[in-house]
């Protein structure tokens, strides 16, 4: 059987292993998020309330359906997305822990990409801006075509990523790099004030450090949907390393 | 037969070129790739059982690891976040508390070995100050302590107990202002202009036991949310304590210290969390081993160096 070696076995692993990691950045991330919150308003003259991100709870418990009976919708957010209100220490605690298996599993990936080769399928080219517009193209028309019934064939490409995915696979690297640099700067604001600095100091590191967690989450929704849009082939690829899609590749062994 | 007779005779027999003439051969089809350039994936030809057998064990190994990641966060979730999920079951253990306390240890280690005496802390200019919220963890105390206030010096090399006022401190040692910023374990931080006296020259006037190599600083009239007394008590390394800009502080933005920041007299220690930063200090007390610690005890890290 003819396959292609897709995906390097240190590549997948740190892959897979990203999800729990992450999974415990943002969770206990947005508990210590809770203890100051970097969005705040003049505290309101009845509740006291002063954080946006209770706003955002409030107004859900209000209007969707089902979350009525909450029993504090101030903590609606941090009851639903982190390990919960309150809980400081233990956040802490999980997000260091996740932090450095973040580090090391990022080494491993670093390492599965430059044994494997891997990283050259990622670096971004010239030929990217163009051929972004025909993916993103293609991914507006698609519907349209499905509902008018008509042939909207995907753009040919001869590289292992169409321009769109090689954006978003060097992004979130780039990321994960910039949330563990901005992670030291708002962590040893002191010893590594320089750090800091590059950010624009301390608070404003935090603020990046809060987007930056928004990236993940902005990139994971549609990758998700993609890969099992794509189908099993794609998805499997990650698991085993190896996918039956040869058409574009040379057969270098037997 | 010299090679000029030799191709012509090949010629004239009409047998395909390929490999007999130099030029030819030196044309290649490939074009050679750059370092950065992408390459197509390998293609292997591997026989179907062999990728099916290597297919079931990643299969299998990447449930296991599913399953793992699942047990855990079972196993290091904290307990009221997984009751908030439906797990009712307590599976809080001694090894949980340990494996969590041992992440927070090696974060304490590598602040540790961050830190030097010689690096300063950035300081600010007056138009960069910031407001400084009052963040008594419980009630403020009543001013009434103030007056009566004395800071008790003990574990030092004389095996004495000493007992010192304001006046002793700000007319024995000098006075040094600093514009630093002060960083709160929840994240906030604010830039404040203090002026106190080195930490380091109580330490060269009265010095510690020698094997000191920790101090605990104790805030006696400190007080819980109902207003009950509930003294605070902070380790702090000597190496720390030692920085030119640890100071104990009397005055904060030009005014001697009110209640609210820790009157009359609290430890500001930028290169820690604000935690470490003990308001209205009443002892100080040098010991070789490492002496409790008020948040540490809450599951807050011990040397909480920044």
């Amino acid at each position: 059987m003819l396959v292609v070696r897709k995906h390097h076995f240190l590549v997948r692993w740190s892959h897979w292993l990203n999800v729990p990691i992450l999974l415990g950045l943002i969770l206990s991330g947005i508990s210590i998020y809770w203890a100051s919150p970097i969005y705040q308003h003049k505290p309101d003259p009845n509740t006291g309330n002063f954080d946006v991100a209770a706003d955002i709870g409030i107004w859900i418990c209000a209007h969707v359906p089902g979350q009525h009976h909450s029993s504090s919708p101030p903590d609606w957010i941090y009851n639903h997305m982190s390990l919960g209100p309150g809980m400081l220490a233990p956040a802490l605690r999980v997000h260091w822990l996740c932090a450095y298996s973040f580090m090391l599993n990022g080494l491993v990936y670093v390492a599965g990409l430059a044994v494997g080769g891997g990283w050259r399928s990622l670096l971004p080219r010239w030929t990217d801006l163009v051929d972004a517009l025909r993916m993103f193209r293609y991914y507006v028309g698609f519907p349209l075509a499905k509902l008018a019934r008509r042939q909207w064939p995907h753009p040919r490409f001869n590289t292992k990523y169409n321009a769109l995915q090689r954006a978003a696979y060097f992004s979130v690297p780039v990321a994960g790099f910039l949330s563990v640099a901005t992670g030291w700067a708002i962590h040893k604001p002191m010893q590594l004030h320089w750090l800091a600095a590059v950010f624009g100091g301390y608070n404003a590191a935090r603020v990046w450090h809060f987007w930056l967690m928004w990236l993940y989450i902005f990139f994971v929704v549609p990758h998700v949907f993609l890969v099992f849009a794509d189908g099993w082939d794609t998805l499997r690829s990650m698991i085993v390393g190896w996918s039956t899609r040869v058409e574009r590749s040379e057969v270098v062994a037997k | 037969m010299n090679n000029d007779e030799k191709r012509d005779s090949l010629r004239g027999l009409d047998v395909p070129s390929t490999g007999v003439e130099p030029e030819v051969k030196s044309v290649s089809v490939k074009k050679p790739h750059s370092f950065f350039a992408e390459r197509p994936l390998p293609a292997i030809e591997i026989a179907s059982q062999g990728l099916r057998y290597q297919s079931r064990r990643d299969f299998l190994l990447f449930g296991a690891g599913a399953l793992t990641a699942l047990a855990g966060a079972g196993f290091l979730l904290p307990q009221e976040t997984l009751s908030r999920i439906g797990i009712r079951r307590n599976i809080n253990s001694p090894a949980k508390e340990w494996f969590l306390n041992r992440a927070l240890r090696i974060d304490d280690d590598v602040a540790e070995a961050l830190y030097s005496v010689n690096r300063s802390v950035p300081t600010y200019t007056k138009s960069q100050i910031t407001p400084l919220k009052n963040n008594y963890n419980g009630s403020t105390p009543d001013p009434g302590y103030i007056s009566g206030w004395k800071l008790t010096l003990a574990g030092l090399a004389s095996g004495l107990s000493i007992s010192l006022d304001i006046r002793n401190l700000l007319t024995r040692f000098p006075v040094h202002e600093q514009i630093t910023r002060l960083v709160c374990v929840e994240g906030w931080s604010a830039i404040a202009w203090w002026a106190g006296v080195r930490f380091d020259d109580l330490i060269r006037a009265y010095p510690p036991m020698s094997q000191a190599k920790w101090a605990r600083v104790d805030s006696s009239v400190n007080l819980d949310a109902s207003g009950n007394p509930d003294p605070y008590f902070m380790s702090l390394d000597l190496a720390t304590a030692r920085h030119p800009q640890t100071l104990l502080a009397t005055h904060f933005n030009g005014q001697p210290l009110t209640v609210d920041h820790g009157a009359p007299l609290r430890l500001l220690v930028p290169m820690k969390l604000g935690l470490k930063n003990v308001k209205a200090v009443t002892r100080i007390t040098y010991a070789a081993e490492e002496p409790r610690d008020y948040w540490a005890e809450r599951g807050y890290s011990r040397y909480d160096g920044i």
